[in-house]
């Protein structure tokens, strides 16, 4: 036994964040992958970081996992730098590479006793196994076993140190519904007993799923954060109906932009309430009816599409 | 799941020691390794028949034991340990095995030697094979030192690993290693002394032969065994370990240069 560098205590729930990012950067050669991006994710909390393939996600959480030097900014893990301070975060952090790299001649059971066998305080092998459902393949070699088998027992090693920092690179890409259910579940429970959570992902609903935040990554730099309400607040809320032939066009409402005006409309605005209730009285007046008439407030869809077409949102 | 609601521990009391954690990975490694039916035929097969071949070359007027042991300690070293660690580190870094066992609590190092822990039981395994082939044939003799030899194929062991996580760096794939390892495997063992003593060189390229990797090893192992330095002078007690500094000093530069480079330029994960 040895002396394990310990971390400073952490203190009260609400106190320091887990993870800190401080205008992060990353180089390859003369292309900068990460451009200065910043965030903090509090223990009990997930962060998703979505974003297309090349955003920039894996190169950012490569800093974090402790992997790959910074170009610029600063990263902290629980107050230390994952790099330098490397013995001392990680037996306090889980990671999920995007790709599995376990050797394939090896059992289940085997693969996560190897893995236990290098770790502080690991789970028990066989609750480690039972949390993923992978207790009936102990014994298969992991070249064996389903895409989704592999992911679960990827996470199953990814949790095995009871890690109060989780970093997950597209935790479920590949995965079915169910085993897709099932790795939500497990980070929702680990993140329930206090861990935090940084994910990547570029499926809408998981983020929307699992993240209590989201910040949406495009060519490097962090174009819209927040919860998905608020991202989705920034994009405006749409209207739309048809207007039958002979029908009188209705006044357009202050505020609001015309995509399109006949036969179908289709108007944008960030004030639904006052030009719904505008088109309404008018249509009660002048007798129209307004046949198909929707509408509804922005998605996180909406607002990541606008943000692939190249908007900037924050 | 079992939903056990346990309070997140602040500090860890005391981890598992480095040999327990080296052990665990290791373990897993030289079961892989004896699942590898081929590769266990081909990791002891293949020194053997080179070994066999050695007295057709013979090396100066030397006993056959000892020269046997002198071309094994070198064929081993180069064939088996630098060899398969080359294709190993590779194979594991493309299979990106090597980035994922660093994602624990593992330090680089340690991912690295417990990689090549299979390797170099292996190399044990076949230097005691010959050892016992040679005490079968009735041709062993006592050493003259039998602390040197031991200290050589240890310090060679530990060059090897290290020329070999240097060689990865420019070899993509285990198939290419049969290339970029020519090398060692041809420059530095032609020159090493095994096949032909140095002093039939001219001067200058005899100095040259001796500042390769392997050739420090191949002097230490033969000074211990023969009590003959590398241009066939007799030697024992302290003027032996007084011939034996310069080899000493030239296979610690080979591990310190490798070392260094292999720091600065070693690859944990594919290039993208």
């Amino acid at each position: 036994m040895h002396p394990t560098p310990t971390l400073a205590p952490v203190p009260a729930p609400v106190a320091a964040p887990a993870v800190e990012v401080t205008d992060l950067r990353r180089r390859y050669g003369s292309f900068e992958a990460v451009r200065g991006i910043s965030f903090e994710v509090r223990p009990g909390e997930v962060l998703a970081l979505l974003g297309v393939n090349g955003a920039g996600k894996t190169s950012a959480l490569e800093v974090l996992e402790g992997l790959a030097p910074a170009s610029g900014g600063s990263v902290r893990v629980l107050g230390a730098d994952p790099r330098r301070e490397r013995a001392a975060v990680r037996p306090h952090l889980g990671v999920l590479l995007q790709a599995s790299g376990l050797p394939g001649d090896l059992t289940v059971a085997e693969t996560v006793r190897t893995w236990a066998g290098t770790l502080t305080a690991p789970r028990p092998v066989a609750e480690a196994l039972a949390q993923v459902d992978l207790t009936g393949r102990a014994d298969v070699r992991v070249r064996s076993l389903s895409g989704g088998e592999r992911r679960r027992l990827d996470l199953a090693l990814a949790l095995l140190g009871r890690p109060r920092v989780l970093v997950l690179d597209e935790p479920t890409t590949g995965l079915d519904p169910e085993s897709r259910r099932t790795v939500w579940r497990l980070v929702r429970g680990l993140v329930d007993d206090g861990a935090a959570v940084v994910l990547t992902t570029h499926h809408l609903e998981e983020a929307e799923q699992l993240a209590d935040r989201i910040a949406i990554m495009r060519a490097g730099t962090v174009v819209a954060a927040g919860t998905r309400e608020e991202i989705a607040e920034t994009q405006p809320a749409t209207v739309s109906f048809r207007l039958d032939p002979g029908t009188p066009q209705p006044p357009v409402p202050a505020g609001v932009e015309v995509v399109a005006s006949g036969p179908r409309v289709e108007w944008h605005t960030r004030d639904l309430q006052p030009v719904l209730a505008e088109l309404l009285t008018w249509a009660a007046r002048a007798g129209v009816q307004l046949p198909g008439l929707q509408a509804r407030a922005a998605s996180l869809e909406q607002a990541f599409l606008a943000v692939a077409d190249g908007a900037d949102l924050a | 799941m079992t939903a056990t609601a346990v309070p997140v521990p602040t500090a860890v009391p005391g981890g598992p020691s480095r040999l327990r954690r080296v052990g665990a990975l290791a373990g897993a490694e030289t079961r892989l390794l004896l699942r590898n039916r081929t590769a266990v035929v081909n990791s002891v097969l293949s020194p053997l028949l080179l070994v066999a071949l050695v007295p057709l070359f013979g090396a100066g007027d030397a006993p056959l034991g000892q020269t046997l042991l002198v071309s094994a300690t070198a064929f081993t070293l180069v064939f088996l340990t630098y060899y398969n660690l080359v294709v190993t580190y590779v194979a594991r870094r493309e299979a990106l095995v090597l980035q994922r066992m660093r994602t624990g609590e593992l330090t680089d190092g340690e991912v690295l030697a417990a990689t090549a822990v299979p390797t170099l039981l292996v190399t044990a395994v076949q230097l005691a094979v010959v050892a016992v082939g040679v005490v079968v044939l009735g041709e062993w003799r006592a050493p003259v030192d039998p602390v040197l030899p031991v200290l050589a194929v240890l310090l060679g062991a530990v060059l090897m690993a290290v020329l070999a996580t240097l060689s990865s760096v420019w070899t993509r794939t285990p198939e290419s290693a049969q290339v970029t390892t020519l090398p060692v495997v041809l420059g530095a063992t032609a020159l090493s002394g095994v096949f032909f003593p140095l002093v039939a060189l001219p001067e200058a390229l005899a100095t040259g032969a001796r500042l390769l990797p392997l050739t420090p090893v191949v002097e230490l192992v033969q000074l211990g065994l023969t009590g003959r330095t590398w241009d066939g002078e007799a030697v024992a007690g302290a003027e032996l370990w007084w011939a034996a500094l310069v080899p000493l000093a030239v296979a610690a530069a080979w591990v310190v240069l490798a070392g260094v480079a292999s720091l600065r330029w070693f690859r944990w994960a594919p290039k993208r």
